[in-house]
């Protein structure tokens, strides 16, 4: 394990320098650079408002938050899965010729997934500051200003962490599924968009607080308590409880122990089925 | 420092005939009915068993198929072992299917980075051997190109220069000392033979008899993934042009 942590970091220069690459080549001759990132998630919240606005009256200063957080934590853990799937076909040139522990190709695909979360969070936490709710309402304190709520912004740095770590190894996971089953990425896709709906990017659990099965059900979705610890300070200026921080831990070493039992066992095996 | 050990190994691996199993066969077949892509084992290596020092130049002859280049790759540490232990001691420089491993998008420059690193190299010690391998290299202004405009040649030889750029402990070899134009051919068995003199332990799969006796002083003889002779260099290839020529007689 340690062995293997060394190594991974052994080779950072190139996994390092080919996500550099992946994101310069993204954005090579565009003239909206950065802004590419968040074409798709600022497009698809524009639609969202404007469809959620004519057909359920949703009041936009609130909703507009809610889909962008949501659209942007999609945006990565559908990028790690979907691009894992592809990932150890992609570095298969190298795998033939060099030695180098078979987590750094994953690693490859999630970091510049990262990268376009990072990007996205952003300008979330600008909207939630120019869109938040009525700090002096939730704090119960009449003096407390908009500024109050930035206080809380550090609470994202673990979040960030615990993604980091389900995102890799669900990438991970994908792909040796992939490797081993040609099929998988068709599967995943359809999986994906089914996931879509039944997590909590574009409503809130509280929308359907009268259906109680339809609630339970969501509750049961991993996905939520990251959901929870993204738009709680965000959105609200909270701070997320601990038992939301203990949950989605919980649900990141699920996924890291079965991505570390799936490479113990294919990660010898894994250049025979390329 | 540079030692290779092999004690029993063997290596086996199970192929399809198709590329891949269907997670939707894959359940539905192991339910109802027995696969219709049958898996072949293919039992690569048999009880192999090597010992190299520093200073051992071996040579692996043997027809094709014969696992030749499998011994390679394992000894590189691309396929483990099924069984049995391997041990490689000092830093590994391999040359074969060095035409792979290309980002198609990025150019020359990026690529002899992105190798390099892979090879163990920092960034600094990059930037000092960039401007030597891409004159090696005499690509010139393409280096500023897209690789995935290269033709094959191009490929090669930036490919060989990159991988010839560093002083390895351990050379392995696979029959690479055909890599581009003519002049870039003799540049090229130039620089091999600089890094072999300079190599600590070396490893070559070659079909040159002729030049083998000259380049090492083992040599292993493979048949069907087992050692049909192991000994002084002249003596196995000796023996092996012995057995062709026997088998060509005999047809």
């Amino acid at each position: 394990m340690h062995a293997y942590l060394g190594a991974i970091w052994k080779c950072r220069f190139f996994w390092l320098s080919l996500v550099k690459m992946d994101l310069r080549s993204r954005y090579r001759g565009s003239l909206l650079g950065l802004c590419w990132s968040l074409l798709h998630p600022i497009a698809m919240t524009t639609i969202l408002c404007v469809v959620f606005r004519f057909a359920f009256h949703q009041a936009l200063d609130t909703y507009a938050p809610l889909v962008f957080t949501g659209l942007t934590f999609w945006g990565f853990i559908s990028a790690s899965v979907i691009q894992g799937c592809n990932c150890f076909f992609q570095g298969e040139s190298y795998i033939r010729q060099f030695p180098a522990p078979m987590a750094i190709y994953p690693l490859r695909n999630v970091l510049g997934a990262a990268f376009h979360f990072g990007i996205g969070m952003m300008l979330a936490i600008v909207i939630g500051f120019v869109y938040g709710p009525d700090v002096r309402e939730i704090y119960g304190n009449p003096s407390a200003t908009r500024f109050h709520q930035l206080l809380s912004l550090p609470s994202l740095l673990p979040t960030c962490l615990l993604l980091l770590m389900l995102g890799w190894s669900l990438s991970i996971l994908f792909g040796l599924l992939s490797v081993r089953f040609r099929d998988t990425r068709h599967l995943t896709e359809i999986a994906l968009q089914g996931m879509f709906y039944l997590t909590p990017v574009m409503y809130t659990i509280d929308t359907f607080k009268n259906q109680q099965r339809l609630t339970r059900l969501l509750h049961c979705n991993p996905l939520v308590p990251f959901l929870d610890l993204i738009r709680e300070p965000i959105l609200f200026g909270r701070v997320p409880s601990l038992a939301t921080y203990a949950l989605s831990a919980a649900v990141v070493s699920v996924s890291v122990l079965l991505a570390m039992a799936a490479l113990r066992i294919e990660e010898r095996r894994l250049i025979f089925h390329l | 420092m540079a030692r290779i050990e092999l004690e029993q190994v063997n290596l086996t691996f199970h192929v399809r005939q198709e590329r891949g199993v269907r997670l939707k066969d894959f359940i539905l077949k192991r339910l109802f009915m027995p696969s219709r892509n049958p898996g072949m084992k293919v039992h690569a290596l048999r009880d192999i068993n090597l010992r190299l020092e520093r200073g051992d130049r071996l040579g692996i002859i043997g027809h094709n198929g014969a696992g030749k280049s499998t011994i390679l790759k394992l000894l590189a540490g691309i396929y483990q072992p099924s069984s049995g232990r391997r041990l490689v001691e000092g830093r590994i420089s391999s040359l074969f299917d060095i035409a792979l491993g290309f980002e198609g998008e990025a150019n020359g420059w990026e690529n002899i980075s992105f190798r390099s690193y892979l090879q163990g190299e920092t960034p600094t010690s990059v930037r000092a051997k960039k401007q030597a391998i891409a004159e090696f290299s005499e690509l010139g202004e393409f280096l500023n190109m897209p690789v995935r405009f290269y033709s094959a040649g191009m490929m090669v030889r930036l490919a060989f220069s990159i991988a010839t750029a560093i002083e390895p402990e351990i050379l392995l070899v696979d029959e690479v000392l055909s890599v581009g134009d003519l002049a870039f051919q003799n540049k090229a068995r130039e620089r091999m033979r600089e890094m072999m003199a300079k190599a600590h332990l070396m490893v070559v799969v070659s079909h040159d008899l002729d030049a083998m006796p000259q380049m090492c002083n083992r040599a292993v003889w493979m048949d069907h993934g087992q050692v049909r002779a192991m000994g002084p260099c002249a003596e196995v290839v000796a023996a092996y042009r012995a057995s062709v020529e026997g088998h060509a007689l005999a047809a």
